[in-house]
Order: C-alpha cells, then structure tokens, then sequence
C-alpha cells in the first residue's frame, strides 16, 4: 500500500498550463514516443474509419471459400466434389397419412419459383486468407481493432471515473469516508480477480460489447483509485488548496476545478495503462466465454476461434489478431511511457 | 510496529465480512439454481426440489448467509456438489500442483527479470536500454494465450523437447518433466513486465541522495549497483512477488488447462462449469485470507527496513 | 487358513471357467483421455459419460450388450439367461450366476463376498434414495410396484428404510430376483442392462458413507487402483474377477471379421492396467496422440481434418503410420426446439400455436437454417443429417425415411411473404398485424456455442427474421426449459438405451416440464406415442413412429440436426476395438498386442 505513496512526484502546484506545456516540449524530443503516437493516431483513424462504416463495414459478408488460404499462398487443392446435395429435395413416399396443414399454400408457391439458385461466387483466396465462414480475415482484424480499441477505452476511462471519483472523496476528505473507500478497496483487491470478473460477469448476465466494459470497468478501478487518493491526501494541504478554502470554494469545487488539473497527468497515464491491459483482458475475458456478442467481432473472439486452426494449418486469422494487437499495444505501451517521462520528468 | 501490526489485523474483520458479504451475495442470491445442472437428462419437479433440499439452497438467504460464516469459521466447506469431494481435500491436493509450477516460475522469472534489470539500469539511457525496453514492450503485447498455443505446438510437438501435457506422481517428475515447458511459457509472459518493473525499481534506487554520497565517497558504479542498489530494491522486489503469488494461484488457469495440470486454477474453471458453489465460496475466501496476509506481511517489511516509510 | 480358502475358491472357480482372469497382463497399460473431469464413481450419483466409463469398468449390471451385434443386442451377464418376461411385460425374472464374488476390500473384512441377487434390490432402490439425488432414478421411477411408496415415505423421514420390502422388488432366493412393473414395458431389459445399474455391496455403500465417489467395489473385471481427483484415474485388473473369454459372433463387416479372428478366445480383460489422463484441450489431446503419448483418443472433432480425409477415411499419412480409425455414428439427434406454448412467462410468443401462419413461420424458420454449415463447417464433416428422430443403431430407427423439410430459404420467404410477414424498413420482417418480430434465441457462453449462434444468425437474416441471442449458463438454461422459458434452443440427445423410445418421449406432451423442452402438446401425437408404448419392438411400432416424426415435421416442433460420427482414432498396437453403441467403455474387450508398438 504504501509503495506508491514513495514513487510519487512532487510537481504540480507550479500551475497547470506550464506543465502541459512543458510535457509537450519534452515529449517532442523523443521519437520513439512520437512513432508510436503515429501508429496510434493511425490505429484511431482506421477505428474511426470503421466506425463510420468507410471500411471493414460488410466483414460479415462471406465473400470467400471457407478457410480461404492467403492470396500469396494459392488456393487449397479443388476439394474432392462438393458433398452431394440431399437425393431427397423432393417429396418421398409416404406412408403415414399424416397431412400437412400448410400443403396447399406450399405447392402453389412452388409452382410460382422458378428454379432460381441463390448461390453466389466465391473467392478461392483471399488478400490475407478467410475464416471459417469465408469471411475476410483482415476486414475482421479491422472490426476487431474497433470493437476492441472501443472495449479498451471505454473500460479504461470507466476504471478511471471510478477510480479518480472514489480515491478524490477517500483522499479528500479522509476520517470514515477514507475508511469506508478503503474497506471498499481492500475488499476488491482481496478477490482473486479471475473470480472477481465471472463473478460480475454472472451478475450481469448479458453478452455484448457494453457488458464487456463494465465488467473490466468495474474490476479495474482499484489501481487508480490507490493512486489519486495518495495524491489528493497530498494537495489537500498545499496552500493553493487552502486558499481557495479562504475565498470560499466549496469542497466539491475544490476537488475537481482546483485539485483535479494537477493529479490529472497521473490519471492520464493510468488511463493509457489501463487500455492496454484492458485489450489483452478482453482475450481471456473471450476464452472463458464473456466476450462480445454474436453480430460483432473482437481480437479476443478471433483469438479464441482461431485457437484450434493452427492444428488444421490454417494460422492467418491467429497471425492477423495477434499482429494487429501487437503492433497497437506497443506502440501504446511506448506512448504510455513516453507520455510518462514527459508528465514526469523525475523519473529517467 | 507491533501496535500497527495488531491494528491491521484487526481491520481484517471488516475487510473478511466485505468478501464475504460480496460471495454469498454473487453466489447465492444472483449465482442461480445449480438444482438443474445435478437433476440429470429427466427429472421432475420433486426431484428438483429435493436437491435443492438436500443442498439447502431452499433455506431462507439469512439462514443460509449464518451457515456460511460457521462454515468459514470452522473452516469447513462441506463437500463438493458435484463430486461429494470435501472442499478442504479438494484444496490440499490441488494446492500443491499450483505450487509446483508456481514457485519455480516466480523464482526464475524474478532472478531473470532482476539481473536483466540491472543491467538495463546499469546501462540507462543506452541504446541496449532502449532495445531491450522496447523488446519487452513488444513480448508484452502479446497474448499469453497465443504464447501458450505456439509454444506447446512447436516446443513440445514439433521439437519434441517437452512432454506435450501431462502429471506424474513424484514432486522430481512433475517439476522437472512436466513443469519445465509451462514454467518456460510462464516466465516468458512475465519476464517483459517484470524487467519493466524492476528497473523502474532500480532507478528510483539510484537517484536516492544515499547512492549520491555512495558515489561521491568514491565508490565504483559496479560497487554502488551491486551493494546499495540491489539490497535497497530488494525490498519493493520481494513484495511485489509476495503480493502476486495468491492471484496467480487462480489465474494460471490458462497454463493448468493446455498442460493438464491438476492445480487450484483449473479445479476453479472446473467449478464454474459445474456451478460447484462450496468449492469456488471456499477457494474465494482462503484466496481473500492469504491476500490479506501478504498485503500485510509486505506492508510490515517494509517498515521494518525502511523507517521512512510511513504507515498508514 | 484364508489363503487355502482363496485357493480352493479359485480352484472352483477354475473348474467352472477353465480360463479365471489369470489372464490379464499387468504390464499391458492402455492410456486413455478424458476431456472433461470425472465426477465420481458411485453408480447412482453421477450422470457424465466419463465416469460411467469407470462405472462400467468396475461393476456389473444384470445384462449387458453383445460387443459386435449392430444394433445392440441384449445378453445375459451376472444374469444365467436373459429375463424371463410373464404377464405381458409386467414381470420380470432373473437368476443370478453362483460364485460370483466382489472385488477384495477392507469393509469384507478379508471374507469372500458373495454377489446374490439382493445386492441388485439393494442398488436399485438406491436410485431413489432421495438423498443420493440420482440423475437417473428416472430409470426407475414409477415403474416398480411399491418402489416410489418407499421413495416417498424416505421424503417424509429423512432415511431411506432399505430393509422395508418393496412388493414389485422380490427375492425369493438368494440367487433370485423378481420385479414387478406398474404397466406393461417391453424395454425393462435395457435398465438391467444400463452401465450404472451394476451391483454394489451395501457393506461398503455403508461404510464409506459420504465417500462412495471415491470408493467404489464392484465385481467387474476392474478395480480404482489410484485416483487423483479429475486429473488421473488407474484402474487395474480385479484378481478376484470371474473372468470372460472373448467370443463374439462377426457380422458382415470385414472389420467385425478381422478383429473376431484375431481376438477369439483370449482372456478378458486381457490388459492388466488402464491410465486415464484428463486432459481438458483439444490441441493437448491431438499433440499427446500424436506423440503416442496415448493409445485411444476419441473426442477430436475440433481438428479432424488434420487426419480425415472428406470421405470419412484417416489421411495416408497417418495409415502409414499404422494408426488406424474407427468410425461410428453416435446415437444420438442434435435439434433446436421452438417454444409451442401460447406464452413465455408473460410475453406473447411469436412462434407458438398450432395455427396456420405460426407453422409457417416455424417452417420457414427450418427451412433457412443452413444445416449443411453446421455438417461442413462447425462438425468439420463429421456428421451426418438427421431425417428422423430416432438415430441409427437405435430400434425404430428407420433408415429410408426422408424429412419433408428441405433445406430452401427462397420457399421460406415466399412463404412468408404470402403469410404477410412483411418487411418493414430495416428490412427485418414484422408479424402480420405489423408489430415487430423478434425470436430469441438461447445459448451458453462458449465458444462452441458461439459457432450456432452465428449459423443461426446468418440463417435467419436470409429470411429477414430478426434473431436475438441470449446467453445462459447450462444450468439457468436447463432451468428456463423445464418452465417452459425458453423460445428456440439447440439441443442433443443421446440414446440412454437403444429404444426409439428413449427418443419419442421428448415429444409427448405429459413429458412437458422434463424432457419436452418444445412444450408441445400435440393430442394426435401423444395418442401415437401412447399406443407405441405398449408394444414390443415391431413393424407396426415402427409405422407408428413415422406417423409422429411425420407430424413433429408438419407441425414443425423441431429443425432435425444431424447425428455426429465418432472417430475413435487408435494406435497401432490397440487391437479389438469397435466403438458399442451403448456400453461406456470397451477395455474389456481390447488387448494391447507388443509386437506392434515398435
């Protein structure tokens, strides 16, 4: 509990603006920062993309042969003759006398349908090979970088509402409001946090995306929560905070038109932290069955699907997901730490 | 210190009534009927009702909560509901499995992930800092699920190096043949994450004012590193491992199940399926216990070597 | 002195069956898998597949099944012939076999124990012990004369009085066993033969009280040698066994031939151990097969195109590696049941009734559904379509007849066209009245499930009818089905006994609240059902039966699935293995033959 009481900075009160400023000056200068905050803001365009619908928006669409192969690797040898169709489409000899209520209005349609076939063409490959249904992989690994950066963020600004509402009241006001939030914490914290997530995914009972984000939402506030607690306990005490006491702010405004600019770069950071570790949640979140719905796709379904394809040789979907929440949750990850020098520069 | 100690542990029993509240709650109030999963492929309301009496969910909710806390009370858990197997056997023999794989994967992953540290802090702001902290950036972002396919499809499989799965009945087989490939995969996902850690550890370390007047006594930079560094890092080191142990017994469900390891994480996704709700209340609360525990074991070290460190 | 006694007993039993179980090779280890975890060996407890394996291996029913007869064919086991049947199949008679004795064990006190035909009294009024909670006292219930009375009075008192008699459960000697049934059933015999309806000592039942799971003694020809709670079970060849000797009849097929010449007149069982791993993945189970780390594996649906060829074959690579497969159909029906009932707690329900313009959304519903991506693409190949609701291998199966729901989601919305299930604006289809149309659709978390869920999605979009999904875990969902709750749902049923009857009865409507999950109430139905029920296996049952699948179609109650094949894949050196129908496990059948391992 008290390893981050220790770690934390000392900056703040020096006004707000200054650090942004500062932060942004100091960000500049490292590159590695500013190639992943490209990568990212790409990540964002291609989501917004998809979100609008200018991409990925039939992924759905079996465009080709089930588990078509990448276009580089050429199509699987012709199947041995597609499964005979049932011998059976007509009627068969019956014995049973057993009428059927709806016979009438089924002959006339028949004799009004033409032997139309609905059968469309499909593609033997596929730019970056299909999935089972022969829908394409990378329209898939686009929707899943959506639904998935999606899940990641809003979990992770829920976490942090939580976590900066609760630790801001603890931290803030201290005596049995403190005590009550702790007892709150440490109750969380002392369950194990893979029985912690079924169990509130039973709570909820739903499958969707929005459950998905409550459940990691409301997991994964405590972090935060240990966090901005420590550094109101920490301002409340600064003088800025004190004079706004004598012109007569009320607690409220003081918590979070005052105090709140100069915690929020360790909000900040938390918030990239926690999207990343959100991201890969959401895989084991799929594999134990509470992952998103049906009518959509994640990096965590994918995952889970293609569990069982390496075996049958066919890896593209595996190595579509897993490239592209690598690339993102590295860059990420390196934003983060590039964000956290520039917010922090006492740390090197 | 033992006045703090002994006010810690009194908040032990709010915080125990918290989880217990929360698990009879989850479990009992919104954890559904597990009457129709025991009922079998044709059963008819009597029958229904009668599991429900015999597993007492027809009690009314505040008799049952009273029967739950003498149960933890007497540490007794009664019986699994669907094996008949006593909860306290089920934990003791599945306890030592988890370990097996556990402490050999905790205590390489930290030796690796420390000495790896080291010499990232030794080396700060290089370009092998940077390469091996982005390295680990990327090991991180991927998922221990695919690390955990690959692995066992090329190592064990492809290679033949490893037993593909498997649990034998010495403590000498299961830990050298049948943990090496899991305990591998595990330091493998927790090595990027430790070695990030640990060298944030080491750098708070070394701009402390103790390793200034160190250096400017004249003392080499090696010296520095390997007496006043290391000792002082330690400390945060040994309670985050501390701190780990009891979530990882129920999270490396993931490695129990591909590798058919008998441990306490597997028995608890076991226990989901089945809705066996006195194994997973059990595991619940022994898991709270021990959490609680090392929270407070590492708060204690702290401050029995650190007096800086104020308690709260 | 006891060891002279033991002597002489097996002296005996040596003149009885020249062949005692010297035979059994106890460094002969077979090394099976489980996918899922056992849940415990006491026969009346549990209701998974994986423990009645264990379960068959150690105890033993009255009757059994003959190992290569297809279909299933009932045989005598402990039982000197098969019943005798009086009083138009109200009683039924069985003598006992002499000199059969349990398994050695500490509760016997190091004294021989006797099977006598009061232990199989003892073990079936066991089934309706209210405390044990028997998932299959069905089995029993309300059949026997004077059994539920018992039942109901161990309600009233807490404790089952085993002493009392039962009028309809009568031994007249030590080596006879009289029951009699309520009603006339002709398919009695197959409870007597049920893998869990073997004989356990009440001695032991006693004086293991709480921990029968893990105690089991029997007098199979196996016996629990260690067991490590779902993670590894030995069983080892019971010294004390009676001991068998393999003799079957082949049929045609030339596997059937193969394996009788090979196997004819060894002594059963003739592997002395049996390793079960339980491994919970399908890629830990394929790898370990495939690094012949196992003998038998068969639960690999997942990956079967790795080693089946789309004709059903293993691929060359793995024949000329001298694995060899063995291929079955389950019996068993997948489906998916619509809700018939008027209401769903109290929201109307679109897909209810016997109207014409309900059936046809029903219809409509079963002829978008794309049963041949389920076949292709989930069960990767391996299954086969449904036409009739009693599966192959099962009496009443009938192997000509065709469903009249054809796969065909134009017919299906030119159906509904003409029913005016109109689309509105988004393109989904409203009821007639032009309220919105939506069905729900209930499901488990799982991956697996998942896999329907998407079917069941892409079908019904084909027709414009709005799917939602529900998800429940399987215990809610069991729950929500017995009440009726549940407004379409995939399902499965494997045969308990292979009687289409076991199939017939998820249909009637007084099953409603148990096994009819549709809820249907068809009194056409339920009056063929009731004639079928009191005759014998027969043409005239049969055509009765293809009356009721008829009208299940035209009423449209269910979308026939398919039956899933089962293959079993074997290493080299397994020999004498055929996947039975309906025995649990076939270990006492095979043998291990060294000579082809290397």
């Amino acid at each position: 509990m008290s390893t981050n009481a220790l770690a934390l900075p000392a900056g703040g009160h020096a006004g707000s603006r200054g650090l942004w400023v500062l932060a942004w000056l100091r960000f500049c200068r490292d590159r590695v920062g500013l190639v992943s905050l490209a990568v990212v803001v790409i990540y964002f365009a291609i989501v917004a993309a998809s979100r609008i619908g200018w991409i990925a928006g039939d992924w759905s669409k079996e465009v080709g042969v089930s588990y078509a192969p990448p276009s580089v690797m050429g199509p699987d040898a012709a199947p041995a003759a597609a499964a005979a169709p049932d011998a059976t489409a007509g009627p068969v000899a019956d014995d049973t006398g057993v009428v059927d209520p709806l016979a009438e209005e089924l002959a006339e349609i028949r004799n009004g349908l033409a032997g139309l076939s609905d059968s469309e063409p499909r593609a033997a490959t596929l730019a970056f090979g299909g999935d089972k249904w022969g829908r394409d992989v990378l329209q898939k690994a686009i929707k899943g970088t959506e639904t998935s950066l999606l899940v990641g963020l809003a979990a992770a600004l829920l976490a942090a509402f939580l976590g900066t509402l609760f630790g801001a009241q603890a931290g803030y006001h201290g005596g049995w409001v403190d005590d009550l939030f702790n007892w709150f914490y440490s109750v969380f914290t002392s369950i194990p946090y893979l029985l912690l997530i079924l169990a509130i995914a039973a709570v909820l009972n739903q499958k969707g995306t929005a459950t998905v984000i409550l459940i990691l939402g409301l997991t994964g506030w405590t972090g935060i929560f240990r966090l901005v607690r420590a550094e109101y306990m920490k301002h409340k005490v600064r003088e800025y905070v004190r004079a706004a006491d004598v012109i007569g702010a009320s607690d409220a405004r003081r918590m979070f038109v005052h105090i709140l600019p100069n915690v929020s770069h360790v909000v900040l950071v938390q918030i990239s932290l926690h999207v990343v570790l959100f991201i890969k949640s959401e895989v084991v979140l799929s594999f134990l069955g509470f992952g998103v719905g049906v009518d959509t796709v994640s990096w965590g379904s994918m995952l889970n699907e293609a569990q069982n394809e390496l075996i049958l040789g066919k890896w593209w979907q595996l190595a579509a997901a897993t490239a592209a929440m690598a690339v993102l949750v590295t860059a990420f990850s390196l934003l983060t730490d590039a964000l956290r020098d520039a917010l922090d520069p006492r740390i090197k | 210190m033992p006045a703090y100690a002994v006010r810690r542990l009194w908040q032990f029993f709010p915080t125990l009534l918290g989880v217990v509240l929360l698990v009879f709650a989850l479990f009992n109030w919104v954890g559904g009927d597990p009457a129709y999963l025991l009922a079998g492929k044709i059963s008819n309301p009597e029958q229904i009702e009668n599991i429900r009496r015999q597993l007492g969910v027809d009690q009314p909710y505040a008799v049952q909560l009273w029967i739950f806390v003498k149960q933890i009370a007497g540490a007794d858990f009664g019986a699994s509901w669907a094996t008949n197997e006593k909860v306290s056997e089920i934990i003791a023999t599945r306890l030592g499995p988890s370990l097996t794989v556990l402490v050999p994967l905790l205590v390489i992953s930290t030796i690796l992930a420390m000495a790896a540290a080291m010499l990232v802090t030794y080396l700060r702001g290089s370009l092998t800092d940077r390469a091996i902290m982005i390295g680990c950036t990327v090991g991180q972002s991927v998922s221990i699920l695919v690390y955990i396919i690959v692995a066992q499809y090329v190592l064990a499989y492809q290679f033949g190096w490893f037993p593909v799965q498997g649990w034998g009945n010495n403590l000498a087989e299961n830990l050298l043949r049948y943990s090496a490939l899991p305990v591998i995969v595990g330091v493998i996902v927790s090595l990027a994450p430790d070695i990030r850690l640990y060298r944030s550890f080491f750098l708070e370390e070394i701009n402390q004012d103790y390793v200034r007047t160190a250096r400017s006594k004249g003392l080499s930079e090696t010296r520095v590193m390997w007496v006043h560094v290391l000792r002082n890092a330690a400390i945060p080191i040994v309670t985050n491992v501390m701190i780990q142990l009891p979530g990882m017994l129920v999270g490396a469900f993931l490695i129990e199940r591909f590798f058919s390891i008998p441990g306490i994480g597997r028995e608890v996704i076991l226990a989901v399926e089945r809705s066996d709700f006195p194994v997973l209340k059990a595991v619940t609360i022994y898991v709270a216990i021990v959490t609680m525990i090392v929270n407070l074991a590492a708060d204690l070290l702290y401050k029995a070597i650190d007096p800086r460190v104020e308690l709260e | 002195m006891l060891r002279a006694r033991r002597f002489a007993a097996l002296a005996l039993l040596a003149l009885v069956l020249p062949l005692a179980s010297e035979g059994a090779d106890l460094d002969k280890t077979l090394r099976v898998t489980f996918p899922t975890a056992e849940t415990g060996f006491d026969p009346v407890k549990v209701s998974d597949v994986y423990s009645g394996q264990v379960i068959d291996a150690i105890f033993d029913p009255l009757l059994t099944y003959d190992y290569l007869a297809r279909p299933a064919r009932l045989v005598p086991n402990v039982a000197e012939t098969l019943p005798l049947v009086a009083d138009d199949g109200r009683t039924y008679t069985l003598k006992i076999r002499q000199g059969i004795y349990f398994a050695a064990d500490p509760v016997f006190k190091g004294v021989k124990r006797e099977l006598t035909a009061g232990d199989y009294a003892y073990s079936i009024k066991r089934f309706l012990d209210p405390r044990n909670r028997s998932p299959y006292a069905f089995l029993f219930e309300g059949k026997i004369v004077g059994l539920d009375e018992l039942a109901a009075q161990a309600k009233k008192t807490r404790r089952f009085d085993y002493d009392a008699k039962a009028a309809g459960l009568e031994v007249p000697d030590r080596y006879t066993l009289r029951i009699r049934l309520r009603r006339p059933d002709f398919n009695f015999s197959h409870m007597l033969a049920f893998p869990l309806v073997g004989a356990v000592a009440r001695e032991a039942i006693e004086a293991y009280g709480d921990d029968t799971n893990s105690h089991p003694v029997g007098t199979g020809p196996y016996l629990l040698k260690r067991y490590a709670r779902s993670s590894k079970i030995v069983l080892e060849a019971n010294p004390d066994y009676r001991g068998k000797i393999w003799d079957f009849a082949p049929g045609d097929d030339p596997l059937d031939v193969e394996i009788a010449a090979r196997m004819k007149g060894r002594k059963l069982p003739a592997i002395g151990t049996v390793e079960i791993s339980v491994m919970d993945e399908t890629q830990s189970r394929w790898l370990a097969f495939q690094r012949a780390e196992t003998d038998i594996e068969y639960q690999l649906v997942e990956v079967a195109p790795t080693f089946m060829t789309e004709d059903g074959r293993l691929r060359p690579e793995f024949e000329r590696r001298g694995i060899r497969l063995d291929r079955s159909v389950d019996p068993e029906i997948t489906y998916t049941f619509f809700n018939m009932q008027e209401k769903i707690g109290d929201q109307p329900n679109p897909l209810a009734g016997f109207s014409k313009e309900r059936i046809a959304l029903r219809r409509a519903i079963a002829m978008a559904y794309k049963i041949d991506d389920q076949i292709r693409i989930i069960r990767k190949g391996q299954a086969m379509r449904a036409q009739f609701p009693i599966p192959p291998g099962v009496a009443g199966h009938d192997p000509r007849y065709r469903s009249s729901i054809p796969y065909d989601p134009q017919l299906a919305n030119a159906l509904l066209d003409k029913f005016q299930y109109k689309r509105g604006p988004d393109g989904y289809r409203m009821l007639p009245g032009g309220k919105p149309l939506v069905i729900r659709y209930w499901s488990m978390p799982t991956e697996r499930d998942r896999q329907f869920d998407e079917l069941f999605k892409r079908s019904l979009d084909s027709i414009g009818v709005r799917l939602e999904i529900h998800k429940d875990r399987f215990a809610e969902l069991n729950k929500l089905g017995h009440e009726c709750r549940l407004m379409m749902r995939a399902a499965a049923w494997i045969a308990d006994y292979p009687d289409g009857d076991n199939f017939m009865q998820l249909l009637y409507g007084p099953n409603t609240g148990q096994t009819n999950s549709a809820c249907y109430r068809s009194p056409e139905f339920d009056r063929l059902y009731e004639n079928s029920r009191s005759m014998p296996d027969s043409a005239e049952r049969n055509r009765l039966y293809r009356q009721m699948a008829r009208l299940m179609e035209v009423h449209t109650v269910w979308i026939l699935a398919d039956s899933r094949y089962r293959n079993v894949l074997l290493q080299p050196h397994v020999v004498g293995y055929r996947k039975h129908p309906v025995l649990f496990s076939e270990w006492l059948y095979i043998d291990l033959d060294p000579g082809s391992r290397k």
